[in-house]
């Protein structure tokens, strides 16, 4: 069964940037994938196809059986992203009030979107701050402020733009802690990054994009030796020949 | 980066937070009208309620007015020109100008009452959730005709959403173009150019940024609103702004 279906997709932009050059992929529900580049390869072009912030130019993305185009905001519920920039993405004036967004936008009632509130809060361990400033909050913690609110949607897959970027080391456990978690609870997780050292050992695909088209796709033991040539840096185990670490241990 | 800014909600539990949006709204309005024509001992009035009401609304005044301090220079400025453009008795004279005492007096009033409404407002925004205004605002207008009220209060709820994003970017920018020196330019026309331009550009990159996480997590015009109610202390609220209007008015 496949989570997300992405057919002979072309983006370009308005200015005549070619974003997307000719893409077909077929995502497993359940999978773990990775995918990384350089900048400028097309990685946040390509996730932002999946959720209808962009629409192909030619071929199409479907999620789960219906194509994106045909009802975007179906995608967006069942396609949860967390950006980039952690900052530009908080929209409430809470805590609270940010996890509360996405479930007030879905015009749900007030006590179920209470519930899912509290139960996303919990789960990323940021009931205690409720109340709290969202800009008070440290990089780790806006970060997985920003996983809260998209829980609260209750997504089938959930899509991470560089989400280890300007984070400090107990930062990146945290968040990568978020995301294992969120796979073992049964969900399709993809994950762009040009810092493949983090998430490595934890990756089910490897997907490694150049100039807007994926030039290798395959287990990441397999094709992990190619990356260097695409402008990404290899993880330390592949330059010492060992196993790739975790950085959760 | 976010402590020191003026214009945002303050999550706290103060009595002011817990009255009701459409109120507060009705109060503000009610008092900035009241206040336009204040003299003397009905601007002490309000000043005082003013300060209560900061007080009440847990913001330290020493804070808010560093906060504003630019906006004071404004009203400096109204101040002294008012001053050289009144007719009356003349104080100064100096070659280019003639400062009376009536255009002093009359620069006092109005800067006065101008503070006031900002400081009404400042409390008014640091009390109540944006989304709590936004449904304010469009249960107000929702019986009006032609007046689409959920677009217009979408509309000012991003706007409340908006000012703290462009008042932090301009201490951002501000900051990085001290730290390369920037004060040693004494041109102010060339400095505003130079904090103006990468100002408006970085806030349209944010509010693109913005909207593109608000478009994916489904934002529309259609959405649960807060439930807003009132209760008695609403309404005890209301009789004591109503007092203070008349007295206002009346003095
Ligand atoms: N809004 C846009 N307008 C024009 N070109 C863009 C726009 N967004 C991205 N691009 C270009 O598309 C290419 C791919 O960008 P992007 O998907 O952001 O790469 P990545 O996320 O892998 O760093 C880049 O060459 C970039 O300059
Ligand atoms: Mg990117």
């Amino acid at each position: 069964m496949n989570a997300i279906e992405v057919e002979n997709l072309y983006h370009r932009f308005a200015d005549g940037t070619v974003g997307i050059d000719g893409i077909t992929l077929m995502i497993r529900k359940g999978d773990l994938v990775v995918l990384a580049g350089p900048n400028g390869s097309g990685k946040t072009t390509l996730l932002r196809h999946l959720n209808g912030l962009l629409l192909p130019d030619r071929g199409r993305v479907v999620v789960a059986g219906i194509p994106v185009s045909n009802n975007v905001a179906m995608a967006r519920q069942k396609v949860g992203m967390v950006f980039q920039d952690a900052d530009s993405q908080i929209v409430g004036e809470t805590v609270h009030d940010d996890a509360a967004f996405g479930p007030e936008n879905l015009c749900l009632g007030k006590v179920e979107i209470n519930q899912r509130v509290q139960s996303a809060l919990k789960k990323v361990g940021l009931l205690g701050l409720s109340n709290q400033r969202p800009h008070l909050l440290s990089g780790g913690e806006k970060r997985r402020l920003a996983i809260a609110g998209i829980l609260t949607m209750e997504p089938e897959i959930v899509v991470f733009d560089e989400p280890f970027s300007s984070l400090d080391y107990p930062g990146v456990r945290q968040v990568l802690g978020e995301i294992l978690a969120l796979h073992h609870s049964g969900r399709t997780i993809i994950l762009a990054t040009h810092d493949l050292e983090k998430v490595i050992a934890h990756a089910d695909r490897l997907i490694i994009m150049n100039r807007g088209k994926v030039v290798r796709d395959g287990l990441p033991a397999d094709i992990v030796k190619d990356v260097e040539q695409f402008g990404v840096r290899a993880p330390c185990a592949i330059r010492t020949g060992g196993e790739f670490q975790s950085w959760m241990s | 980066m976010d402590e020191l800014t003026a214009f945002g909600f303050y999550p706290a539990g103060s009595l002011l937070h817990r009255l009701d949006a459409r109120f507060k709204l009705v109060f503000l309005v009610s008092i900035s009208i009241a206040g336009l024509r204040a003299e003397w001992l009905a601007l002490v009035t309000l000043t005082v309620f003013a300060g209560i009401v900061l007080l009440v609304s847990r913001r330290s005044l020493f804070s808010i007015l560093i906060e504003i301090r630019y906006f004071i220079v404004f009203l400096l400025l109204i101040c002294f020109v008012r001053s050289i453009s009144t007719q009356g008795t003349c104080l100064i004279k100096t070659m280019f100008f003639s400062i009376t005492q009536e255009g002093i007096r009359d620069g006092i009033l109005i800067s006065w009452r101008l503070l006031l409404v900002v400081l009404f407002g400042m409390a008014f925004i640091a009390t109540t959730r944006p989304s709590d205004i936004r449904a304010g605002v469009a249960w107000f207008l929702k019986p009006l005709p032609f007046i689409p009220h959920k677009k217009v209060a979408t509309m000012i709820g991003l706007v409340v959403r908006f000012v703290p994003v462009i008042f932090n970017q301009a201490r951002e920018t501000a900051n990085a173009q001290k730290a390369r020196g920037i004060e040693n330019r004494k041109n102010p026309v060339y400095r505003l150019v130079r904090l103006g331009l990468p100002l408006v550009r970085r806030t349209f990159e944010n509010a693109d940024k913005l909207a593109l996480a608000m478009e994916a997590r489904c934002y529309s015009e259609n959405r649960s609103d807060p439930d807003l109610s009132s209760g008695v202390h609403d309404w005890f609220a209301a009789v004591v702004v109503f007092f203070l209007c008349v007295f206002t008015i009346v003095l």
